[in-house]
């Protein structure tokens, strides 16, 4: 077979080789400009042929090892310094969080100080418009697990490496400072997020995040960023004095659960499934204590997308200020406003609460997977209500 | 000789007819044993018949006594059983005061009770089986803003508004 095909190519070279040559350079001339556009244009990434490389060895499944070891080994290494930097690096500057759903989309706008080792301060705005009462410290006193660093944590980064193709794409910049560059690719070859990381620090400066279809569904930028230890000027002092009541209402949390220990929680009654729909693998949790009661929080990532499940024994009242109950995935919930981030629904006595930050067909998926009070049929309800009755009148109950 | 046998009995029973009835009767003239077990056999004949003809009298009692458990008033406490004074005894029924329930009206309300039973029961049921598969438990209001925190530190995100915090205008200033 290979002899006939090599056969006929040689046919074609002697007989045809002027059109082939005009066909060859119709086809390679558009495409060498606009892989030279894309690699000068704003703050896109200079090392093309790496990322294609990574592409093409995520598309096929089984890369060419030669072909995707060094551009993943150098991302991998570079994320790795991204996550430690955050926590190590003094700085301070302003986020601009902004998310696309089902044709609508969420800004939020927070000014951030971080100091080396120490607890991060966030101040958040909605919509860009407004800015919150509300100031956030860290509960983390060791401060090794910083917000506002565009989801670069040493775990995620780790979860990242396994269910994506991380590739090194080469030199770009992100306010105005010239940063590395890596991508994560899906097995299917489609981009799944792509890393602006400052050149000097390592710290992350900008995200994208995007579905399978290649459109943007988060994009995460650090401006005004400067990397001198923040002073206590007194609107942060007044922030973080008022933060210690909001960021802790009702208790401390847990340092992390082992994986081991959380799915011991399933012996008390909890529900804690291994892993969630759309790749996501339990990889942490805590518990608080509140006024009703244990909290439980159970992180589930697949390294990009992050869906939090606080889950607490009770049920919901029947209405929520501040929530609109809606229908997703063909159960009842409650999505709160303005930003949809948060979803709460009640099942088998236990109230769900999940904050997600992934796509919805994923965020959906997940809520699928636990459990929900649904409909309940007239035989059911019946059967239900004479087990009721009975216990009410059983005199050793 | 010969006896009668099974013949006897036949005899006894007054299944014998013409012939062998006065053939029958001729043995029994002349042989003191069939007589003796013909006797026997009458004996025995008007012990059952006066069983069975006892028996009606003991259908009547048992339907009274099912007619005396038959839809009436309430059975009095226990406690109150137990206060009787001893020795008084209570009042002998007047004669023809004892209720007899037409079997229609007795059937009526039995068919009555039992559905008014059923509807009660059912109502009842479906009323307490209504409010879901939750055991009684607290009401939560689940504290979007430690949960938006709590998020935030494991994503390494920033946390967002609760949906109920107040916003105020003015800009940020580190």
């Amino acid at each position: 077979m290979r002899a006939t095909v090599t056969q006929v190519t040689r046919s074609a070279r002697t007989g045809r080789a002027p059109l082939l040559l005009a066909a060859a350079l119709a086809v390679a001339v558009p495409g060498i400009l606009v892989s030279a556009c894309s690699s000068q244009s704003g703050s896109g990434p200079a090392g093309g042929d790496a990322v294609s490389a990574a592409g093409r060895a995520a598309a096929a499944g089984k890369a060419p090892v030669a072909a995707r070891r060094p551009a993943t080994v150098r991302a991998v290494r570079l994320l790795t310094q991204a996550a430690q930097a955050a926590i190590t690096t003094s700085y301070q500057g302003r986020e601009i969080v902004t998310r696309w759903s089902q044709g609508s989309g969420s800004v939020l706008v927070s000014s951030i100080w971080h100091a080396s080792g120490g607890q991060t301060v966030t101040q958040t705005m909605a919509d860009g418009a407004s800015l919150s009462n509300q100031s956030y410290l860290s509960s983390d006193t060791d401060g090794q697990s910083p917000e506002g660093v565009l989801g670069v944590t040493a775990p995620l980064v780790q979860l990242l490496e396994s269910h994506y193709v991380v590739a090194y794409a080469g030199t770009g910049s992100a306010d105005n400072r010239t940063a590395q560059v890596v991508e994560a690719w899906r097995s299917d070859g489609s981009m799944a997020a792509r890393f602006w990381l400052d050149d000097a620090t390592k710290l992350p400066l900008e995200r994208e995040v995007f579905d399978t279809t290649a459109h943007v569904i988060g994009q995460d930028v650090f401006i005004d960023v400067s990397f001198a230890t923040p002073r206590a000027s007194p609107q942060q002092a007044a922030a973080s004095a008022s933060a210690r009541v909001s960021a802790d209402p009702q208790g401390p949390w847990t340092d992390p659960l082992s994986r081991h220990e959380l799915l011991a929680l399933r012996a008390r009654g909890w529900p804690v499934p291994s892993e969630l729909p759309g790749g996501l693998s339990l990889f942490t949790g805590a518990e608080t204590k509140a006024r009703a009661g244990t909290v439980l929080d159970l992180g589930y990532s697949d390294g990009l997308s992050v869906v939090s499940v606080f889950e607490q024994r009770g049920n919901l009242p029947a209405s929520l200020t501040g929530w609109q109950k809606t229908k997703t995935g063909g159960h009842v919930v409650f999505v709160a406003e303005p930003d949809q981030r948060a979803l709460t629904w009640s099942g088998h006595g236990m109230v769900f609460t999940m904050v997600a930050d992934a796509p919805s067909q994923t965020v959906e998926a997940a809520i699928g997977a636990l459990p929900h009070d649904g409909p309940t049929g007239f035989w059911k309800r019946m059967s239900r209500g004479l087990v009721r009755v009975a216990s009410w009148v059983n005199p050793f109950h | 000789m010969s006896h009668l046998g099974d013949r006897l009995s036949a005899l006894v029973d007054g299944e014998l007819g013409g012939a062998d009835r006065d053939r029958a009767h001729a043995h029994l003239a002349a042989c003191e044993q069939c007589r003796a077990e013909a006797a026997e056999l009458r004996t025995l004949k008007q012990k059952l018949r006066g069983l069975m003809d006892g028996a009606p009298a003991e259908a009547a009692m048992t339907s009274r006594l099912i007619a005396m458990t038959g839809p009436g008033g309430p059975m009095p406490p226990r406690h109150r059983l137990l206060r009787v004074v001893p020795g008084r005894r209570p009042a002998p029924p007047r004669p023809g005061s004892r209720r007899t329930w037409p079997g229609p009206r007795r059937r009526r309300y039995l068919v009555l009770g039992t559905v008014s039973l059923v509807v009660g029961l059912g109502t009842a049921a479906f009323t307490a089986g209504g409010g879901g598969d939750a055991a009684p438990g607290p009401r939560i209001t689940p504290s979007v803003e430690m949960y938006s925190v709590e998020h935030a530190i494991t994503t390494g995100e920033v946390p967002f508004p609760a949906p109920t915090a107040e916003l105020s205008s003015g800009a940020p200033s580190p």
